[in-house]
């Protein structure tokens, strides 16, 4: 049988919430060993983030955190207690990756030593998810997926509008700034595999999540070098129709980007007067007024289906999105088609659907092995493998540090 | 010497506008030597978008591309032409990936699929990033950047408390494709430096989106429900926000992460008044009067500087930070200090700011080695060096527009 693409890659994750784990479970997803470690007790805060069934919290039914950690082995363990920085230690001799998103203050504290690791295993790989970097001013400032989402400058392009520009700059869904420090540091750690390849040396990755959200802000950032001027997410954008409009069963995105686009989507309407008057000329003129041009497009909206619509549209290549509902996803023909929704069946949690594959290989695909880890799970076994028996296990967790 | 990651790895470029481009930009960043092809006859979208210098257009002088370009090279090719295809396949025989953002179908079309591909070059990786991916009904639909923000569920999930769906300001389906997109990519070439066999992957963007909404599907596939639009809010945070700070549209986020967080922010307002309330002292009560709990917080911060604010909060260990725009992540000392920033020598704009990589190596360190190509720059060292064509060669292909 062939192979997983990352089978044999050894990687140790200390994480709590996103950032971490969701760079080792993109690892993991490809058929890397991955061994979580978590707080004993409690474990992974994002176990009690929710999304629950019926609301009510369980450390063992927490949607955020049976998604990010699928493929993974699990192990208890007080990385603030001595004994338990001595067991990473050797966790760490064995790996191949340590992926952690402690802040710079708290390394130390939970055991986390770079050089001291790496001297052990110089073939090791550690990778830091810190929110400002390893160095300068703002290192050991506090931190949360908000401050981080503005203070990489995405927050500000977002929100207000017209009559409401007293709303604040408004984030986006969910944790985003964190996935995009998972996502870097998942790409840098594995070069840096890559690199071992050759050079046989591990190394020291460190990820600023303020720098991966400054890292995409699409065309906004550079109007200020190159024109001395900053984007605002008040005011009138540059080309419309690009907007979301009400249907009777829901919302559609119409995003006219091209003049062809939208005479298609003047068809579509069945030709109406008000459409060839000057000022819906081209598709400046509709940015400019596009106040009384939203006013007519929402009238002939509200009385279409989404999917109809969508569906028409698209058929005319006029780029027309529906505003996706989960329970549109999940009932989506297209993404059922490419299996993209996995059903994975957890001990506790039960057989539920995830997102799946976010990329097909053709010949080493990604696959479930095994669902998210229960907490300390897998404690015999890994710490056998280090040469500890029950007996010791025992004593360990006696002193709760396992 | 030290190496860079990639170093050795060449990458042949086919994509454009923002997906594809960033996920060869992050190859680019580690050491790969990543060829864009591209034509005068169509060039790529984000060359025909401001800002221009000095609003000046111009092929060679927009930033959108000139970021999400750096450190490539370009070898202006016009497919169109049966001889430019022949020479592409040249160069893919010279290269280990091949990168695509094609509508699905566009480059089997030309002659390049992948199946072609594998002929010339049986061990090269392919990835084809494309809006909807390579099969299933909606694979020929098309799509804009944009688009992905509500195809993918995000919209539904993003918004003011009882407003419509909502953008989230940037096409985020784009970088976050291109990110999923690279490091499936360095996962073939670690799979194909066991095996020697390189691999087709096909990369949704809709896909790598719903990716990073766990919190919204599963609570759709436990729940038959999905999260409401909360703007700012968090349902295990408050205050959870980003608050009017003195001066025209600026703006401070802060978050207590407990309730001793939210005793030490009331302090630091100078009002032990609010930390001594009994209904805010509990995340629940502070949940329950979140209007009046961000109320108070405004009062506070709407006759100060966002960095004022900040200092102060930071300095009693609560998270705040400024909401930054383009001028002050530009001029931040920070990120200024730490290197983030790159200032390279362009031909046509100059040594101009851009926004540079956010990882650290500590064994190979990544830098970005040169400012994004002119159309056509490294024409002649592609086909001369690469791919061993002699100067009368190269002028005659020039001649026929076939190099265009």
């Amino acid at each position: 049988m062939t192979q997983q693409a990352l089978a044999g890659l050894r990687v140790v994750e200390c994480g709590h919430m996103i950032s971490a784990a969701y760079a080792t479970k993109l690892m993991a997803d490809l058929g890397a060993d991955v061994i979580k470690v978590e707080p004993p007790r409690h474990g992974d805060p994002a176990r009690t983030r929710g999304p629950f069934p019926g609301g009510t919290p369980h450390p063992e039914r927490s949607g955020l955190f049976l998604y990010l950690n699928t493929n993974k082995r699990g192990v208890t363990l007080d990385l603030q207690q001595p004994d338990g920085q001595a067991l990473l230690r050797r966790l760490a001799a064995d790996a191949d990756l340590l992926v952690h998103n402690f802040p710079p203050p708290q390394m130390a504290g939970h055991g986390i030593d770079v050089d001291g690791m790496r001297a052990r295993n110089p073939r090791l790989i550690v990778t830091s998810i810190t929110p400002f970097g390893m160095t300068g001013p703002h290192r050991d400032y506090e931190a949360t997926d908000l401050t981080l989402w503005n203070a990489g400058g995405v927050a500000y392009l977002n929100g207000g509008g017209p009559g409401a520009d007293d709303l604040p700059p408004l984030k986006a869904f969910g944790q985003q700034a964190e996935f995009q420090g998972g996502l870097n540091a998942a790409l840098a750690a594995l070069a840096a595999v890559f690199a071992r390849w050759q050079t046989g040396e591990g190394q020291h990755v460190s990820v600023s999540i303020q720098e991966c959200v400054a890292a995409i802000l699409e065309l906004t950032f550079e109007f200020y070098p190159y024109m001395g001027l900053t984007a605002s997410r008040l005011g009138q954008k540059p080309i419309q129709p690009v907007d979301f409009l009400e249907c009777r069963d829901g919302w559609i995105f119409v995003c006219c980007i091209e003049d062809h686009q939208w005479d298609k989507l003047v068809e579509l309407m069945g030709t109406p007067e008000w459409a060839s008057i000057e000022l819906f000329e081209n598709r400046l003129t509709r940015a400019a007024n596009w106040d009384a041009l939203k006013l007519f497009l929402q009238e002939w909206a509200q009385t279409q289906s989404v999917m109809d619509l969508y569906r028409a549209g698209q058929a005319r290549r006029i780029p027309l999105a529906p505003v996706s509902t989960m329970a549109d996803l999940l009932a989506s023909d297209h993404l059922k088609s490419r299996g993209f929704f996995a059903v994975i069946d957890h001990p506790v949690a039960g057989p539920l659907r995830y997102p799946g594959a976010p990329y097909g290989f053709a010949l080493t695909p990604w696959a479930i092995r095994r669902p998210a880890p229960l907490l300390g799970q897998d404690n015999q076994e890994v710490y056998a493998a280090l040469g500890l028996d029950s007996e010791a296990v025992r004593r360990l967790s006696d002193r709760g540090i396992v | 010497m030290t190496k860079l990651p990639l170093e050795g790895i060449r990458i042949a470029d086919f994509t454009w506008v923002w997906a594809g481009p960033f996920c060869t930009l992050q190859l680019a960043h580690l050491g790969a030597e990543v060829i864009r092809i591209e034509t005068n006859k169509r060039p790529c979208t984000t060359r025909t978008l401001p800002p221009w210098l000095n609003g000046e257009p111009g092929i060679n002088r927009s930033g959108y591309f000139n970021q999400y370009n750096q450190g490539k090279l370009s070898l202006s090719l016009d497919l169109k032409e049966p001889r430019a295809v022949e020479i592409a396949k040249e160069l893919v025989a010279k290269s280990d990936v091949v990168c695509e953002n094609f509508a699905a179908g566009v480059l089997e079309r030309l002659g390049l699929g992948y199946a072609e591909l594998q002929r010339v070059k049986p061990d090269i990786i392919m990835i084809a990033l494309s809006g909807y991916g390579a099969t299933g009904p909606e694979s020929h639909f098309v799509s804009y950047g944009p688009a992905q923000v509500p195809l993918s569920g995000m919209s539904s999930l993003t918004g003011y408390d009882g407003w419509p769906p909502m953008h989230v300001g940037i096409s985020y389906g784009d970088p976050t494709g291109g990110l999923h997109g690279a490091f499936a990519v360095v996962a073939a070439l670690l799979y194909r430096a066991r095996t020697g066999q390189g691999q087709f992957i096909d990369l949704s963007q809709q896909e790598t989106s719903v990716a990073v909404l766990p919190e919204g599907v599963m609570d759709y596939t436990m729940n038959a429900t999905q999260p409401p639009r909360r703007g700012n809010r968090d349902p295990h945070l408050a205050p959870h926000g980003v608050f009017r700070c003195a001066g025209e549209q600026r703006w401070v986020a802060i978050v207590a992460r407990t309730d001793e967080e939210w005793v030490r922010l009331a302090r630091t307002m100078g009002r032990p008044d609010l930390a001594d309330e009994p209904r805010f002292a509990a995340l629940a009560g502070r949940k329950a009067h979140e209007d009046e709990v961000e109320a108070c917080i405004t009062e506070w911060t709407s006759s100060r500087t966002p960095s004022e604010v900040t200092a102060a909060l930071q300095a009693a260990a609560i998270p705040a930070f400024p909401s930054y725009d383009g001028r002050d992540l530009a001029e931040d000392p920070h990120l200024n200090g730490a290197g983030f920033f790159v200032r390279l020598e362009h031909p046509e704009v100059g040594a101009l700011q851009h926004v540079g990589i956010p990882w650290r190596m500590s064994g190979t360190p990544c830098a970005v080695r040169r400012p994004a190509p002119c159309l056509g720059q490294h024409t002649d060292y592609v086909m001369g060096e690469i791919l061993g064509y002699s100067s009368d060669e190269i002028q005659r292909l020039r001649t026929e527009k076939v190099l265009f």
